[in-house]
Protein backbone atom coordinates (compact mmCIF):
# COMPACT_ATOMS: atom_id res chain seq x y z
CA UNK A 1 0.00 0.00 0.00
CA UNK A 2 1.32 3.65 -0.97
CA UNK A 3 2.79 5.50 2.05
CA UNK A 4 0.99 8.79 1.26
CA UNK A 5 -2.65 7.63 0.53
CA UNK A 6 -2.82 6.08 4.50
CA UNK A 7 -1.23 9.28 6.14
CA UNK A 8 -4.28 11.47 6.47
CA UNK A 9 -6.43 8.39 7.38
CA UNK A 10 -4.06 7.37 10.36
CA UNK A 11 -3.89 10.91 11.39
CA UNK A 12 -7.36 11.16 11.98
CA UNK A 13 -7.45 7.67 14.08
CA UNK A 14 -4.70 9.14 15.85
CA UNK A 15 -6.62 12.53 16.31
CA UNK A 16 -9.80 10.38 17.91
CA UNK A 17 -7.48 8.08 19.70
CA UNK A 18 -5.87 11.06 21.57
CA UNK A 19 -8.61 12.49 22.81
CA UNK A 20 -10.55 9.95 23.84
CA UNK A 21 -7.17 8.75 25.68
CA UNK A 22 -6.80 12.22 27.19
CA UNK A 23 -10.72 12.70 28.10
CA UNK A 24 -11.27 9.59 29.20
CA UNK A 25 -9.84 9.18 32.89
CA UNK A 26 -11.27 12.40 33.69
CA UNK A 27 -15.16 11.22 32.75
CA UNK A 28 -14.00 7.90 34.54
CA UNK A 29 -13.28 9.79 37.61
CA UNK A 30 -16.11 11.47 38.05
CA UNK A 31 -17.75 8.87 39.31
CA UNK A 32 -14.63 7.09 41.63
CA UNK A 33 -14.72 7.58 45.48
CA UNK A 34 -11.79 8.88 47.19
CA UNK A 35 -9.08 6.22 47.74
CA UNK A 36 -9.02 5.05 51.07
CA UNK A 37 -5.74 4.58 53.48
CA UNK A 38 -5.02 0.94 53.80
CA UNK A 39 -3.59 0.14 57.21
CA UNK A 40 0.61 0.32 57.66
CA UNK A 41 2.45 -2.29 56.70
CA UNK A 42 6.05 -3.11 57.97
CA UNK A 43 7.96 -0.90 55.20
CA UNK A 44 9.67 1.87 57.72
CA UNK A 45 8.17 4.77 55.70
CA UNK A 46 6.30 6.27 58.76
CA UNK A 47 6.58 6.39 62.28
CA UNK A 48 3.79 3.71 62.17
CA UNK A 49 0.14 5.44 62.78
CA UNK A 50 -2.21 5.22 59.98
CA UNK A 51 -2.90 8.10 57.99
CA UNK A 52 -6.21 9.90 57.86
CA UNK A 53 -7.51 12.41 55.09
CA UNK A 54 -5.51 15.48 55.26
CA UNK A 55 -7.13 18.09 57.56
CA UNK A 56 -9.81 15.85 58.37
CA UNK A 57 -11.25 17.09 54.88
CA UNK A 58 -12.38 14.55 52.08
CA UNK A 59 -10.48 15.26 48.84
CA UNK A 60 -12.83 17.13 46.46
CA UNK A 61 -13.83 16.05 42.93
CA UNK A 62 -11.98 18.94 41.62
CA UNK A 63 -8.36 17.60 43.52
CA UNK A 64 -8.91 14.32 41.92
CA UNK A 65 -9.40 15.56 38.88
CA UNK A 66 -6.66 17.89 38.97
CA UNK A 67 -4.26 14.87 39.85
CA UNK A 68 -5.64 13.12 36.58
CA UNK A 69 -4.91 16.10 34.22
CA UNK A 70 -1.18 16.92 36.16
CA UNK A 71 -0.20 13.17 36.11
CA UNK A 72 -1.24 12.99 32.42
CA UNK A 73 1.87 14.04 30.15
CA UNK A 74 2.03 15.12 26.14
CA UNK A 75 5.80 15.45 25.25
CA UNK A 76 7.21 15.90 22.21
CA UNK A 77 10.45 16.82 20.22
CA UNK A 78 11.62 17.38 16.48
CA UNK A 79 15.27 16.65 15.31
CA UNK A 80 17.25 17.91 12.45
CA UNK A 81 20.59 16.67 11.95
CA UNK A 82 23.31 17.08 9.31
CA UNK A 83 26.07 14.37 8.23
CA UNK A 84 29.34 15.17 6.56
CA UNK A 85 32.06 12.65 6.45
CA UNK A 86 35.03 12.27 4.47
CA UNK A 87 35.96 8.91 2.62
CA UNK A 88 33.36 6.81 3.17
CA UNK A 89 29.68 6.89 3.71
CA UNK A 90 27.98 6.37 7.06
CA UNK A 91 24.30 6.03 7.72
CA UNK A 92 23.31 8.17 5.10
CA UNK A 93 24.95 9.68 1.81
CA UNK A 94 27.18 11.73 4.05
CA UNK A 95 30.22 12.49 1.83
CA UNK A 96 28.43 15.04 -0.10
CA UNK A 97 26.76 16.14 3.06
CA UNK A 98 23.10 15.07 4.38
CA UNK A 99 20.04 16.20 6.09
CA UNK A 100 18.85 12.25 5.96
CA UNK A 101 19.20 12.34 9.96
CA UNK A 102 15.46 13.75 11.24
CA UNK A 103 13.37 12.33 13.86
CA UNK A 104 9.72 13.65 14.89
CA UNK A 105 8.07 12.03 18.14
CA UNK A 106 5.19 12.54 20.19
CA UNK A 107 4.11 10.81 23.18
CA UNK A 108 1.17 10.79 25.69
CA UNK A 109 1.19 9.23 29.01
CA UNK A 110 -2.33 8.92 31.27
CA UNK A 111 -2.65 7.13 34.43
CA UNK A 112 -6.06 5.27 34.22
CA UNK A 113 -6.20 4.52 38.10
CA UNK A 114 -3.89 4.62 40.95
CA UNK A 115 -1.71 1.29 39.76
CA UNK A 116 -2.51 1.53 35.76
CA UNK A 117 -1.30 3.55 33.38
CA UNK A 118 -1.16 3.89 29.87
CA UNK A 119 1.20 5.84 27.31
CA UNK A 120 2.38 5.53 23.43
CA UNK A 121 4.66 7.29 21.30
CA UNK A 122 3.83 8.45 17.29
CA UNK A 123 7.58 8.29 16.20
CA UNK A 124 8.86 8.88 12.54
CA UNK A 125 12.70 9.38 11.40
CA UNK A 126 14.74 9.26 8.59
CA UNK A 127 18.18 7.95 8.77
CA UNK A 128 20.17 7.69 5.03
CA UNK A 129 18.11 4.67 3.40
CA UNK A 130 16.10 3.84 7.10
CA UNK A 131 12.70 5.00 8.27
CA UNK A 132 12.11 7.83 5.33
CA UNK A 133 9.39 9.74 7.04
CA UNK A 134 6.60 6.76 7.69
CA UNK A 135 4.93 7.39 11.12
CA UNK A 136 4.24 4.37 13.29
CA UNK A 137 4.10 3.51 16.95
CA UNK A 138 7.06 3.16 18.24
CA UNK A 139 5.83 2.68 21.56
CA UNK A 140 2.18 1.87 23.62
CA UNK A 141 1.48 -0.14 26.46
CA UNK A 142 -0.21 -0.67 29.52
CA UNK A 143 0.99 -0.24 32.67
CA UNK A 144 -0.21 -2.25 36.01
CA UNK A 145 2.53 -1.27 38.80
CA UNK A 146 1.39 -2.96 41.52
CA UNK A 147 4.08 -2.78 44.10
CA UNK A 148 7.06 -0.76 43.79
CA UNK A 149 9.08 -4.26 43.52
CA UNK A 150 6.77 -5.78 40.99
CA UNK A 151 4.57 -4.16 37.76
CA UNK A 152 4.03 -5.35 34.48
CA UNK A 153 3.56 -3.97 30.92
CA UNK A 154 2.35 -5.41 28.18
CA UNK A 155 2.14 -3.63 24.63
CA UNK A 156 5.17 -2.80 22.48
CA UNK A 157 8.10 -1.82 24.88
CA UNK A 158 11.72 -0.41 24.22
CA UNK A 159 14.23 -2.73 25.09
CA UNK A 160 16.31 -2.67 27.80
CA UNK A 161 19.25 -3.70 26.78
CA UNK A 162 22.27 -1.88 28.02
CA UNK A 163 22.10 2.05 29.37
CA UNK A 164 21.03 3.48 26.82
CA UNK A 165 19.13 1.61 24.15
CA UNK A 166 15.56 2.17 25.14
CA UNK A 167 16.46 6.12 24.98
CA UNK A 168 18.56 5.77 21.42
CA UNK A 169 16.22 8.13 19.55
CA UNK A 170 15.85 10.72 22.13
CA UNK A 171 18.40 13.36 21.31
CA UNK A 172 17.71 15.68 24.11
CA UNK A 173 17.98 12.60 26.53
CA UNK A 174 21.94 12.66 26.15
CA UNK A 175 24.74 14.40 25.22
CA UNK A 176 26.31 12.60 22.28
CA UNK A 177 24.47 13.34 19.12
CA UNK A 178 25.37 9.78 18.03
CA UNK A 179 25.67 7.19 20.57
CA UNK A 180 28.15 4.78 20.75
CA UNK A 181 27.79 2.63 17.33
CA UNK A 182 29.22 -0.20 18.43
CA UNK A 183 26.88 -0.80 21.06
CA UNK A 184 23.59 1.27 19.60
CA UNK A 185 24.15 1.24 15.70
CA UNK A 186 21.45 2.94 14.11
CA UNK A 187 20.84 0.45 11.65
CA UNK A 188 19.93 -2.28 13.85
CA UNK A 189 17.22 -0.06 15.09
CA UNK A 190 14.34 -2.16 13.81
CA UNK A 191 15.74 -5.20 15.33
CA UNK A 192 16.36 -3.57 18.27
CA UNK A 193 14.38 -1.15 19.99
CA UNK A 194 11.07 -2.56 20.87
CA UNK A 195 9.89 -5.75 21.51
CA UNK A 196 5.42 -6.82 21.37
CA UNK A 197 4.88 -8.66 24.41
CA UNK A 198 5.01 -8.55 27.86
CA UNK A 199 7.70 -7.02 30.45
CA UNK A 200 7.72 -7.41 34.24
CA UNK A 201 9.77 -5.02 35.61
CA UNK A 202 10.77 -3.82 39.65
CA UNK A 203 12.91 -1.82 42.11
CA UNK A 204 14.12 -3.84 45.17
CA UNK A 205 15.26 -1.79 47.54
CA UNK A 206 18.18 -3.31 49.51
CA UNK A 207 19.03 -0.56 52.34
CA UNK A 208 22.31 0.06 52.89
CA UNK A 209 23.39 -2.39 49.83
CA UNK A 210 21.46 0.07 47.60
CA UNK A 211 18.87 -1.48 44.96
CA UNK A 212 18.33 -4.04 42.23
CA UNK A 213 16.56 -2.81 39.37
CA UNK A 214 15.60 -5.22 36.71
CA UNK A 215 13.39 -5.88 33.95
CA UNK A 216 12.32 -9.33 32.33
CA UNK A 217 10.27 -9.72 28.78
CA UNK A 218 9.19 -12.01 26.12
CA UNK A 219 7.72 -11.41 22.92
CA UNK A 220 8.10 -11.04 19.05
CA UNK A 221 9.31 -7.96 17.00
CA UNK A 222 7.09 -7.07 13.31
CA UNK A 223 9.44 -5.54 11.31
CA UNK A 224 8.85 -4.11 8.29
CA UNK A 225 10.72 -5.24 4.96
CA UNK A 226 10.85 -1.73 2.87
CA UNK A 227 13.46 -1.15 6.18
CA UNK A 228 16.18 -4.22 4.74
CA UNK A 229 18.67 -1.26 3.33
CA UNK A 230 21.17 -2.57 0.63
CA UNK A 231 20.23 -6.23 0.84
CA UNK A 232 21.13 -8.23 -2.72
CA UNK A 233 18.56 -10.58 -2.24
CA UNK A 234 15.11 -10.42 -1.84
CA UNK A 235 13.74 -11.13 1.33
CA UNK A 236 9.64 -12.64 1.42
CA UNK A 237 8.92 -13.28 4.27
CA UNK A 238 10.70 -12.21 7.88
CA UNK A 239 9.36 -13.28 11.03
CA UNK A 240 10.70 -12.96 14.64
CA UNK A 241 9.38 -16.18 16.41
CA UNK A 242 10.73 -14.76 19.63
CA UNK A 243 12.63 -12.61 21.56
CA UNK A 244 13.30 -12.78 24.91
CA UNK A 245 15.68 -11.17 27.85
CA UNK A 246 16.21 -8.76 30.76
CA UNK A 247 18.19 -6.42 32.56
CA UNK A 248 19.77 -6.53 35.84
CA UNK A 249 21.15 -3.17 37.55
CA UNK A 250 22.69 -2.31 40.68
CA UNK A 251 22.50 0.84 41.80
CA UNK A 252 25.40 0.85 44.78
CA UNK A 253 25.49 2.57 47.90
CA UNK A 254 27.78 5.14 46.36
CA UNK A 255 24.73 7.48 44.75
CA UNK A 256 24.79 8.14 41.02
CA UNK A 257 26.79 4.68 40.52
CA UNK A 258 25.04 1.68 39.01
CA UNK A 259 26.19 -1.48 36.84
CA UNK A 260 24.30 -4.04 35.56
CA UNK A 261 24.02 -6.63 32.74
CA UNK A 262 21.49 -7.33 30.19
CA UNK A 263 20.69 -10.06 27.56
CA UNK A 264 18.58 -10.60 24.74
CA UNK A 265 18.10 -13.80 22.53
CA UNK A 266 16.01 -13.81 19.66
CA UNK A 267 15.33 -15.73 16.52
CA UNK A 268 15.19 -14.27 12.94
CA UNK A 269 13.36 -16.59 10.23
CA UNK A 270 13.53 -15.32 6.67
CA UNK A 271 12.29 -16.45 3.35
CA UNK A 272 14.80 -15.44 0.73
CA UNK A 273 15.61 -15.75 -2.98
CA UNK A 274 17.82 -14.01 -5.19
CA UNK A 275 16.95 -12.21 -7.46
CA UNK A 276 19.98 -11.57 -11.25
CA UNK A 277 18.77 -10.05 -14.45
CA UNK A 278 20.15 -9.76 -17.92
CA UNK A 279 19.52 -7.82 -20.60
CA UNK A 280 18.25 -9.74 -24.19
CA UNK A 281 20.18 -9.07 -26.96
CA UNK A 282 19.43 -6.05 -28.99
CA UNK A 283 17.43 -5.38 -26.59
CA UNK A 284 17.46 -2.96 -23.51
CA UNK A 285 14.54 -4.66 -21.86
CA UNK A 286 15.85 -6.31 -18.98
CA UNK A 287 15.12 -10.04 -17.59
CA UNK A 288 14.67 -10.67 -13.93
CA UNK A 289 15.55 -14.10 -12.59
CA UNK A 290 14.73 -15.04 -9.66
CA UNK A 291 15.66 -18.20 -7.37
CA UNK A 292 13.33 -20.64 -5.80
CA UNK A 293 13.11 -19.36 -2.16
CA UNK A 294 15.42 -20.77 0.93
CA UNK A 295 15.14 -20.20 4.56
CA UNK A 296 17.48 -18.92 6.53
CA UNK A 297 17.35 -18.61 10.24
CA UNK A 298 19.81 -16.76 12.83
CA UNK A 299 19.74 -17.22 16.40
CA UNK A 300 21.42 -14.23 18.26
CA UNK A 301 22.79 -13.87 21.77
CA UNK A 302 23.54 -10.40 22.70
CA UNK A 303 25.16 -9.59 26.26
CA UNK A 304 26.08 -6.17 27.96
CA UNK A 305 27.94 -5.26 30.69
CA UNK A 306 27.29 -1.74 32.07
CA UNK A 307 28.68 0.59 34.16
CA UNK A 308 27.61 4.17 34.71
CA UNK A 309 28.03 7.00 37.45
CA UNK A 310 26.36 10.20 37.65
CA UNK A 311 27.42 12.87 40.16
CA UNK A 312 26.88 16.41 40.26
CA UNK A 313 27.17 17.53 36.56
CA UNK A 314 29.70 14.74 35.54
CA UNK A 315 28.60 11.78 34.07
CA UNK A 316 31.05 8.67 32.91
CA UNK A 317 29.78 5.45 31.40
CA UNK A 318 31.20 2.10 29.80
CA UNK A 319 29.78 -0.93 28.60
CA UNK A 320 31.36 -3.90 27.02
CA UNK A 321 29.11 -6.36 24.53
CA UNK A 322 28.98 -9.40 22.53
CA UNK A 323 27.22 -10.29 20.18
CA UNK A 324 27.04 -14.35 19.54
CA UNK A 325 25.09 -15.06 16.00
CA UNK A 326 24.05 -18.40 14.46
CA UNK A 327 23.48 -18.64 10.52
CA UNK A 328 21.62 -21.51 9.18
CA UNK A 329 20.33 -21.65 5.62
CA UNK A 330 18.45 -24.30 3.78
CA UNK A 331 20.23 -23.86 0.34
CA UNK A 332 23.81 -22.56 -0.07
CA UNK A 333 23.47 -21.44 -3.52
CA UNK A 334 20.79 -18.94 -2.83
CA UNK A 335 22.23 -17.56 0.63
CA UNK A 336 25.84 -18.78 0.47
CA UNK A 337 26.93 -18.70 4.73
CA UNK A 338 30.82 -20.02 4.52
CA UNK A 339 31.46 -21.92 7.28
CA UNK A 340 33.60 -19.63 9.08
CA UNK A 341 30.33 -16.98 9.13
CA UNK A 342 27.87 -19.62 10.29
CA UNK A 343 28.68 -18.90 14.10
CA UNK A 344 30.25 -15.71 15.07
CA UNK A 345 30.89 -13.64 17.83
CA UNK A 346 31.40 -9.64 17.95
CA UNK A 347 32.63 -7.50 20.64
CA UNK A 348 31.92 -4.14 21.05
CA UNK A 349 32.66 -1.45 23.73
CA UNK A 350 32.95 2.37 24.70
CA UNK A 351 33.67 4.75 27.16
CA UNK A 352 32.17 7.74 27.50
CA UNK A 353 31.86 10.68 29.56
CA UNK A 354 30.50 14.67 30.07
CA UNK A 355 30.52 17.45 32.01
CA UNK A 356 28.11 19.96 32.32
CA UNK A 357 30.38 23.24 32.66
CA UNK A 358 27.15 25.77 32.61
CA UNK A 359 23.48 25.21 32.61
CA UNK A 360 23.73 25.60 28.80
CA UNK A 361 27.00 24.15 27.69
CA UNK A 362 27.98 20.69 27.82
CA UNK A 363 31.09 18.85 26.43
CA UNK A 364 31.78 15.24 25.91
CA UNK A 365 34.05 12.86 24.31
CA UNK A 366 33.67 8.71 24.12
CA UNK A 367 35.80 6.10 22.09
CA UNK A 368 33.77 3.25 21.11
CA UNK A 369 34.96 0.35 19.39
CA UNK A 370 33.89 -2.70 17.14
CA UNK A 371 34.72 -5.74 16.00
CA UNK A 372 32.85 -7.87 13.77
CA UNK A 373 34.28 -11.45 14.40
CA UNK A 374 36.66 -11.68 17.32
CA UNK A 375 37.87 -14.71 15.22
CA UNK A 376 39.35 -12.30 12.77
CA UNK A 377 40.17 -8.87 14.09
CA UNK A 378 43.04 -8.13 11.63
CA UNK A 379 42.06 -5.94 8.88
CA UNK A 380 39.97 -2.59 8.44
CA UNK A 381 36.83 -4.40 7.36
CA UNK A 382 36.91 -6.37 10.59
CA UNK A 383 36.67 -3.45 12.88
CA UNK A 384 35.92 -0.08 13.62
CA UNK A 385 37.12 2.68 16.16
CA UNK A 386 35.24 5.68 17.41
CA UNK A 387 36.66 8.87 18.51
CA UNK A 388 34.20 11.36 18.99
CA UNK A 389 33.58 14.87 20.87
CA UNK A 390 30.49 16.66 21.47
CA UNK A 391 29.79 19.91 22.52
CA UNK A 392 26.21 20.60 23.09
CA UNK A 393 24.54 23.55 23.77
CA UNK A 394 20.91 24.11 25.74
CA UNK A 395 19.92 27.04 24.10
CA UNK A 396 16.55 27.42 26.05
CA UNK A 397 14.81 24.81 28.61
CA UNK A 398 13.43 23.62 25.51
CA UNK A 399 16.19 23.87 22.15
CA UNK A 400 19.44 22.34 22.10
CA UNK A 401 22.21 22.54 19.69
CA UNK A 402 25.11 19.76 18.82
CA UNK A 403 28.13 19.58 17.65
CA UNK A 404 30.33 16.47 17.27
CA UNK A 405 33.73 15.62 15.45
CA UNK A 406 34.36 12.02 14.87
CA UNK A 407 37.96 10.29 14.00
CA UNK A 408 37.44 6.80 12.71
CA UNK A 409 39.33 4.15 11.65
CA UNK A 410 38.43 0.87 10.23
CA UNK A 411 35.30 0.01 7.88
CA UNK A 412 33.59 -2.61 10.26
CA UNK A 413 30.22 -1.22 10.82
CA UNK A 414 30.23 0.43 7.29
CA UNK A 415 27.68 -0.82 4.46
CA UNK A 416 28.55 -1.35 1.11
CA UNK A 417 25.70 -0.54 -0.78
CA UNK A 418 25.93 2.89 0.46
CA UNK A 419 29.52 3.21 -1.18
CA UNK A 420 28.88 2.10 -4.60
CA UNK A 421 29.09 -1.80 -3.79
CA UNK A 422 32.76 -1.27 -2.65
CA UNK A 423 34.18 -4.55 -0.48
CA UNK A 424 34.66 -2.88 2.63
CA UNK A 425 38.06 -3.74 2.36
CA UNK A 426 38.70 -1.68 -0.17
CA UNK A 427 36.86 1.27 1.62
CA UNK A 428 38.97 4.26 3.13
CA UNK A 429 40.61 2.93 6.58
CA UNK A 430 41.34 6.56 8.47
CA UNK A 431 37.72 8.78 7.82
CA UNK A 432 36.21 11.41 9.50
CA UNK A 433 32.74 12.46 10.75
CA UNK A 434 30.39 15.74 11.50
CA UNK A 435 27.27 15.59 13.29
CA UNK A 436 25.29 19.21 13.37
CA UNK A 437 22.01 18.33 15.17
CA UNK A 438 19.46 20.92 16.70
CA UNK A 439 16.43 19.68 18.51
CA UNK A 440 13.44 20.93 19.98
CA UNK A 441 10.88 18.92 22.54
CA UNK A 442 8.56 19.39 25.07
CA UNK B 1 46.13 1.52 15.80
CA UNK B 2 45.31 4.60 13.73
CA UNK B 3 48.89 6.06 12.23
CA UNK B 4 46.99 8.66 9.68
CA UNK B 5 48.48 12.03 10.03
CA UNK B 6 44.90 13.08 9.37
CA UNK B 7 43.71 12.20 12.59
CA UNK B 8 45.80 14.19 13.85
CA UNK B 9 44.39 17.14 11.98
CA UNK B 10 41.48 16.67 13.28
CA UNK B 11 42.14 16.44 16.83
CA UNK B 12 44.26 19.72 16.14
CA UNK B 13 40.92 21.20 14.52
CA UNK B 14 38.75 19.99 18.02
CA UNK B 15 41.10 21.35 20.10
CA UNK B 16 41.16 25.05 18.33
CA UNK B 17 36.98 24.78 19.02
CA UNK B 18 36.51 22.79 21.97
CA UNK B 19 39.15 24.91 24.66
CA UNK B 20 38.22 28.32 23.61
CA UNK B 21 34.36 27.12 24.78
CA UNK B 22 35.95 25.01 27.61
CA UNK B 23 37.48 28.51 28.51
CA UNK B 24 34.35 30.51 27.95
CA UNK B 25 32.26 28.16 29.95
CA UNK B 26 34.84 27.92 32.90
CA UNK B 27 34.20 31.86 33.11
CA UNK B 28 30.81 31.62 33.55
CA UNK B 29 31.30 29.13 36.59
CA UNK B 30 31.61 32.19 39.55
CA UNK B 31 27.79 33.33 38.53
CA UNK B 32 26.95 29.31 39.13
CA UNK B 33 28.35 29.16 42.52
CA UNK B 34 26.90 32.40 43.45
CA UNK B 35 23.48 31.08 42.65
CA UNK B 36 23.63 27.96 44.45
CA UNK B 37 24.24 29.82 47.69
CA UNK B 38 20.45 30.53 48.32
CA UNK B 39 18.26 29.32 51.19
CA UNK B 40 18.08 26.20 52.65
CA UNK B 41 14.42 23.86 52.38
CA UNK B 42 12.70 21.97 53.93
CA UNK B 43 10.45 19.07 53.49
CA UNK B 44 6.99 18.86 53.52
CA UNK B 45 4.50 16.22 54.06
CA UNK B 46 -0.07 16.28 53.85
CA UNK B 47 -0.09 16.44 58.17
CA UNK B 48 -2.39 12.96 57.58
CA UNK B 49 1.04 11.36 57.19
CA UNK B 50 2.51 10.75 60.02
CA UNK B 51 6.10 10.71 59.70
CA UNK B 52 8.78 12.49 61.53
CA UNK B 53 11.88 12.11 59.29
CA UNK B 54 13.14 10.31 56.19
CA UNK B 55 16.31 9.04 55.39
CA UNK B 56 18.05 11.45 52.40
CA UNK B 57 18.50 8.17 50.34
CA UNK B 58 14.76 7.54 50.40
CA UNK B 59 13.90 11.04 50.14
CA UNK B 60 16.02 10.87 46.31
CA UNK B 61 14.01 7.39 45.48
CA UNK B 62 10.93 8.71 45.73
CA UNK B 63 11.73 12.06 44.19
CA UNK B 64 13.06 9.82 41.28
CA UNK B 65 9.99 7.94 41.37
CA UNK B 66 11.65 4.49 42.60
CA UNK B 67 9.62 4.29 45.60
CA UNK B 68 5.90 5.02 44.92
CA UNK B 69 4.18 3.66 48.02
CA UNK B 70 3.86 4.86 51.44
CA UNK B 71 3.88 2.25 54.16
CA UNK B 72 0.20 1.96 54.18
CA UNK B 73 0.40 0.89 50.13
CA UNK B 74 -0.95 4.67 49.31
CA UNK B 75 0.58 6.56 46.34
CA UNK B 76 2.81 9.33 46.99
CA UNK B 77 3.15 12.31 45.10
CA UNK B 78 5.92 14.47 44.87
CA UNK B 79 6.09 17.72 43.44
CA UNK B 80 8.90 19.53 42.42
CA UNK B 81 9.87 23.56 42.00
CA UNK B 82 10.79 24.72 38.75
CA UNK B 83 13.96 24.42 36.86
CA UNK B 84 15.11 27.85 37.45
CA UNK B 85 14.10 27.93 41.72
CA UNK B 86 17.08 27.88 43.56
CA UNK B 87 15.28 25.87 46.15
CA UNK B 88 15.06 23.25 43.86
CA UNK B 89 18.87 23.81 43.05
CA UNK B 90 19.53 22.99 46.23
CA UNK B 91 17.28 20.02 46.99
CA UNK B 92 18.47 18.81 43.93
CA UNK B 93 22.65 18.64 44.87
CA UNK B 94 22.06 18.24 48.38
CA UNK B 95 19.12 15.37 48.15
CA UNK B 96 19.79 13.83 44.55
CA UNK B 97 23.43 14.32 44.31
CA UNK B 98 22.80 15.73 40.80
CA UNK B 99 22.03 18.98 38.92
CA UNK B 100 18.62 19.77 38.02
CA UNK B 101 19.86 19.96 34.58
CA UNK B 102 20.96 15.80 35.06
CA UNK B 103 17.47 15.47 37.25
CA UNK B 104 15.55 17.14 33.88
CA UNK B 105 17.66 14.15 32.00
CA UNK B 106 16.52 11.47 34.10
CA UNK B 107 13.10 12.57 33.32
CA UNK B 108 13.62 12.80 29.62
CA UNK B 109 14.91 9.46 29.57
CA UNK B 110 12.30 8.23 31.46
CA UNK B 111 9.49 9.88 29.67
CA UNK B 112 10.73 8.99 25.93
CA UNK B 113 11.33 5.47 26.69
CA UNK B 114 7.95 5.11 28.60
CA UNK B 115 8.99 4.47 32.05
CA UNK B 116 6.92 7.29 33.72
CA UNK B 117 6.44 10.81 33.63
CA UNK B 118 8.10 13.52 36.45
CA UNK B 119 6.37 14.85 38.99
CA UNK B 120 4.38 18.34 38.42
CA UNK B 121 5.93 21.49 38.63
CA UNK B 122 5.04 24.13 40.28
CA UNK B 123 6.46 27.77 40.26
CA UNK B 124 5.61 29.12 43.44
CA UNK B 125 6.43 27.61 46.75
CA UNK B 126 3.16 28.80 48.21
CA UNK B 127 1.36 26.08 45.77
CA UNK B 128 3.38 23.30 47.05
CA UNK B 129 2.70 24.08 50.22
CA UNK B 130 -1.15 24.17 49.10
CA UNK B 131 -1.50 21.01 47.04
CA UNK B 132 0.35 18.94 49.81
CA UNK B 133 -1.40 20.35 52.10
CA UNK B 134 -4.55 19.25 50.23
CA UNK B 135 -3.12 15.52 49.05
CA UNK B 136 -2.80 13.32 51.74
CA UNK B 137 0.20 11.46 49.55
CA UNK B 138 1.94 14.64 48.36
CA UNK B 139 5.50 15.25 49.47
CA UNK B 140 7.48 18.73 48.27
CA UNK B 141 10.06 20.97 49.39
CA UNK B 142 10.25 24.44 49.79
CA UNK B 143 12.11 26.82 50.89
CA UNK B 144 13.14 27.04 54.69
CA UNK B 145 11.36 30.87 55.21
CA UNK B 146 8.26 29.74 53.65
CA UNK B 147 5.12 29.62 55.71
CA UNK B 148 4.42 26.35 55.94
CA UNK B 149 1.24 26.00 57.77
CA UNK B 150 -1.23 23.24 57.12
CA UNK B 151 1.73 20.43 56.22
CA UNK B 152 4.15 18.33 58.16
CA UNK B 153 7.77 19.35 58.38
CA UNK B 154 9.56 16.58 58.16
CA UNK B 155 13.84 16.00 59.10
CA UNK B 156 16.05 14.30 57.13
CA UNK B 157 18.10 11.75 58.29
Amino acid sequence: MGKSRGKPCFRARLAICLCGVLLAPAAASATEEPDQPQAATAVDLNDGATPTEGNGHSRSFSDKLMDRVMNSRLHGFVSQGFLLSSGNNYLAMSKSGSFEFSEVGLNVTVPLSDRLRLGMQLFSQDLGPLGNYSAKFDWYYLDYKWKDWFGIRVGRIKVPLGLYNDTQDVDAARNAALLPQSVYPAQNRDYLLAQTGAELYGFIDLKQGGALDYRAYAGTIFLDLTNVPGNALLIRNLVVPYVLGGRLMWETPLTGLRVGVSAEALELDAVVLSRTSTQTAGSTDTVLHDSKPATVAVDALLTVGSLEYIYGDFNFAAEYSRWFIDERTSDQHVVPIPAALAHSVSERAYVMSSYRVTPWFQPGAYYSMLYNNVEHREGRENQQHDYAATLRFDLTDWWLLKLEGHYIYGTGALNSAMNYDQKLSTLTPNWGLLVLKTTGYF
Amino acid sequence: MVRNPRGKDVFRLLHIVVIPLLLGALMTLPAAVTQAQSPSFVIITNPARPISSLDRKLLADVFLKKITRWSDDSSISPVDLGPKSDTRARFSEEILERSVAAVRNYWRQSVFSGRDVPPPEFDSESDIVAYVSRNPGAIGYVSAATNVNGTRVVQIR
